[in-house]
Formats: C-alpha cells, sequence, structure tokens
C-alpha cells in the first residue's frame, strides 16, 4: 500500500471507516501500512483506536480538518 | 405479557406471507412462549393487497383468526385502491379503521403504540422512502400527526432515499407537498410546547447532495435544505433507538414485555430482504445495524428471502469499482459485541442455494427460531424490548 496515492475516505461514516480500514488490514502484509486522508473526527473516533490492537497508527494535518493517516502492521 | 405491533405499507408476497404466518402461529401455542403474545398487525399501502390475493388472504385468515392476534386495515387506503369491498366481504376477522369506522387507522396505531410503551413521551418514523415515488413518506406524515394529536413529541429519522425530505423547494403538482408537511409539523409541535426532533443521516445526505464540503473550512454544509430536518450522524440518530419509545419504519414493528422498554435498552432485528449490491437497501440495513451495535445496542442481522443472496457464493469487487463488499463487511464484523448474524433456513431452501464457507458464524435460523428472536419471551420486566426493521 505504500506505494498508492492515499485514497480520501473523509466522506465515510465513522463506522464505515471502521469497516474499511478492517477490510483493508486483514489483507496487509506485515511490515506494510495503509494511507488516506481521514477527518478530525475520523482519527479521534476510529483511526487511534487500532493503536491499541497493535497496530501503528500516526497522522499528520494537511488543511483545515483534513488528516493524512497511516496504519502499519 | 408480551405485545407486537407490526406496520407493513410495501407489498407481502407469497414468501414472507407464509413464514410470517409460521411465526405467529408459533408465537401462539408451538413451544417458543409459556402464553401467547398479543400481536396487531396494522397494514396500508400496498400491503392491502395481500387481503385478496389468492396468494396471501388464506394465510391472513388463519392469522387473523387467532383471538390473541388483531390484523387492522386502513379504510381510507382499502377505498383508494378499491378493496374496501372485497375485503369487508371476504376476510370477516380482518378490522377495518378509518374516519367512519371506530377512528382513524393511523391514530388507532398511535394509541397502540402509546399503550405498549407507558409513560412514552414521544414516537418516531424512520423513513427510508423518498418522497413522490414512494407514498410511504405521506403514511409517516399521518403517523407522525397522530403522534402530535396524542400529546406526544413526534420524531422523525430520515435515512437512505428518505433524506430527499429534506430538499427545499419541493412543488409537486399533484402529490401532497411533503417537505411543507414536515415544516408545518415541527412548527405545530413546537407552537403545542412538544419540540420535533427531526434529523437526515449525514452519510446519505452527502452522497444525495445535500450536505456539501466547504473548502475554507473543511466541514459540510446543508445545501438546498428545509428548515424543519437537522443533518446528524447516523450515531446520534441511533442513540435515539436506546429511548423508551416506539420507533416505526415502512416495515417492521416491535415487541414489548410487561409495559415499554423500561430500564434496558430496545433491541434491535434488522431483516435484510434486498439482494446485496442493485439498491442501497442491503447496504443501507447492514450498516444501521453494525452501527447500531457499536453504539451498545444489542443487534440481530437475519438475511431473509432475497437477502440471502448476500451470503450465496463468494463476491468479489472489480478494482474499478467503489462498492463494499457485502461479505467481507459480515466478514470483519463478526467480532463486533452485540452483534450477530442469522440466516433464514426456509428462504436459502425456496432459492435451493447454500452460504459461503467464509461466512460459517452465519447463524442458520428456522421459523420457530425467528420467531424466538422476533419476540423473544420472557419474564415481565427482564426481557428487552425489541425493535424490527425490514430493509
Amino acid at each position: 500500500m505504500d506505494n498508492h496515492e492515499p485514497k480520501d475516505f473523509t466522506e465515510l461514516t465513522c463506522t464505515n471507516l471502521m469497516i474499511k480500514l478492517k477490510i483493508l488490514l486483514s489483507k496487509l502484509p506485515t511490515g506494510n501500512q495503509v494511507a488516506f486522508f481521514a477527518t478530525r473526527e475520523q482519527v479521534d473516533n476510529t483511526c487511534a483506536p487500532f493503536s491499541g490492537q497493535g497496530y501503528q497508527v500516526s497522522w499528520k494535518q494537511e488543511a483545515e480538518n483534513r488528516y493524512l493517516v497511516r496504519i502499519g502492521k | 405479557m408480551a405485545s407486537s405491533t407490526f406496520l407493513f405499507c410495501d407489498s407481502i408476497y407469497d414468501e414472507r406471507m407464509r413464514w410470517f404466518r409460521d411465526i405467529i402461529l408459533a408465537s401462539n401455542g408451538t413451544g417458543t412462549s409459556a402464553e401467547p403474545v398479543d400481536i396487531r398487525i396494522f397494514l396500508t399501502g400496498d400491503a392491502l393487497f395481500s387481503l385478496v390475493d389468492a396468494r396471501t388472504r388464506p394465510a391472513w385468515n388463519a392469522v387473523s383468526a387467532i383471538p390473541s392476534v388483531q390484523v387492522i386495515a386502513d379504510a381510507d387506503e382499502l377505498q383508494l385502491q378499491g378493496l374496501y369491498d372485497p375485503v369487508v366481504s371476504g376476510c370477516s376477522h380482518v378490522l377495518i379503521s378509518g374516519a367512519d369506522h371506530g377512528g382513524l387507522f393511523w391514530e388507532r396505531l398511535v394509541a397502540a403504540l402509546k399503550d405498549e410503551w407507558t409513560g412514552t413521551k414521544s414516537a418516531a418514523f424512520l423513513l427510508c422512502n423518498s418522497p413522490y415515488m414512494s407514498r410511504v413518506p405521506v403514511y409517516m406524515l399521518r403517523f407522525l400527526s397522530g403522534v402530535r394529536s396524542a400529546g406526544l413529541s413526534p420524531e422523525l429519522y430520515t435515512y437512505l432515499d428518505g433524506v430527499h425530505t429534506l430538499h427545499d423547494g419541493q412543488r409537486p403538482s399533484e402529490f401532497e407537498n411533503i417537505g411543507r408537511g414536515v415544516a408545518a409539523l415541527a412548527d405545530s409541535a413546537a407552537l403545542a410546547g412538544r419540540d420535533a426532533w427531526f434529523a437526515a443521516c449525514s452519510r446519505c445526505a452527502t452522497a444525495r447532495g445535500y450536505y456539501q464540503m466547504n473548502p475554507g473550512t473543511g466541514f459540510c454544509e446543508p445545501a438546498s435544505c428545509i428548515q424543519g430536518i437537522t443533518i446528524r450522524p447516523l450515531k446520534e440518530i441511533l442513540a435515539r433507538f436506546s429511548g423508551d419509545h416506539p420507533i416505526i419504519s415502512h416495515g417492521g414493528g416491535m415487541t414489548v414485555h410487561g409495559k415499554g422498554a423500561g430500564a434496558r435498552i430496545p433491541h434491535l432485528a434488522v431483516f435484510i430482504t434486498y439482494p446485496p449490491y442493485c439498491t442501497e437497501w442491503a447496504f443501507g440495513g447492514l450498516s444501521l445495524a453494525i452501527a447500531a451495535a457499536m453504539g451498545g445496542i444489542r443487534t440481530t442481522v437475519v438475511f431473509i428471502e432475497d437477502g440471502v443472496y448476500a451470503l450465496h457464493g463468494t463476491h468479489q469487487v472489480p478494482g474499478n469499482d467503489k462498492i463494499f463488499n457485502i461479505q467481507e463487511m459480515i466478514a470483519v464484523t463478526t467480532d463486533v459485541e452485540g452483534l450477530s448474524y442469522a440466516v433464514h433456513v426456509p428462504s436459502l431452501a425456496e432459492r435451493g442455494i447454500g452460504i459461503s464457507g467464509d461466512l460459517s458464524l452465519v447463524r442458520e435460523v428456522t421459523n420457530d427460531e425467528l420467531a424466538r428472536i422476533m419476540f423473544r419471551p420472557g419474564l415481565e420486566g427482564t426481557t428487552p424490548a425489541m425493535r424490527i426493521i425490514f430493509f
């Protein structure tokens, strides 16, 4: 996933983003990461909790209410 | 004693009538319940045709003859559809409700719900159909007007195509203006000191162009919307499902034990009845169910009728397509606390199909087990209420 353009997930609900991430992470080889754009609410409610499930989660603000999130396995 | 109230607005075909008859019979003496469940079934719209259709009429006659079951037909809609005389003459146990027949249909429905949900302050309609293409929004207005007249606060949750109710400037030449009706309802409720709580799902509103990103702020704002409805995240709408008040929709019902939900959060059963991809019904139902479970509501998803196709074969989304793989959605959410999946075995058998081996955590249920899911007999005060919604 490293070489792909980050996808824009800002319009997904928190629940559907959680589902999308679980699907993507279930197919992700160890050592790789997924990168995508998310809103502040998505970062707080959906992305950050993945750090408690053994994933490395980081994010960087790109614009007002737009964050580039990386979740690694 | 447990009691259930159902409302059906859409067509009831032979298959649904058969399993519905069987679970009603199961709930009234074949082992799922120590005592019969008091059941009221309200029929309006296209559902009324099932009272005269030769494929479904015998089942309605069998069901309506059970002493603890009442089938109530909307007299106004019977007359509109030319069904009044055949139903009066051919369905002796069916109660006909209208202005000249013991009270308006919708007021009778509200009264039934108010009786079951003792002490409730509000009643809600989950609207998934769009104005004008569907008559369900007209029924929504009639129901919520009845709610207001009964001294309760009306609540409206618009979801899927139901969010088109939001659109400003509706001017139907031949139909009742739904946008204006919602605004008038909100105003009259406020004047009566009962605040209306009218909401539209933000995901559905965004998809349909009613909630647009402001590039300057990075946040979405309503676009071309009427004033009476607030766009909210689905989880805020689903938080209302935890409350002690009835919620009806175009198809579905509720079971309560004793009076109302009491202190416990009502459970939710979502019936997926459509095939997985060509309409939003299956995704919408599944998405709502998962969000409800994540919000702390114990939820069962039942794949039934054509909904079982969601579980058949192995689905693969083409690389150039932007759609959720329903099977992957199910597979990655089997660990969500409070969420369970079931498939209706007779629906599989009727279609001669099985379910994908990757979905072994989806429990197979018979009509008897379905009756237990829907009516959950238990000791009064200990069994949560159950909301049932058909998608």
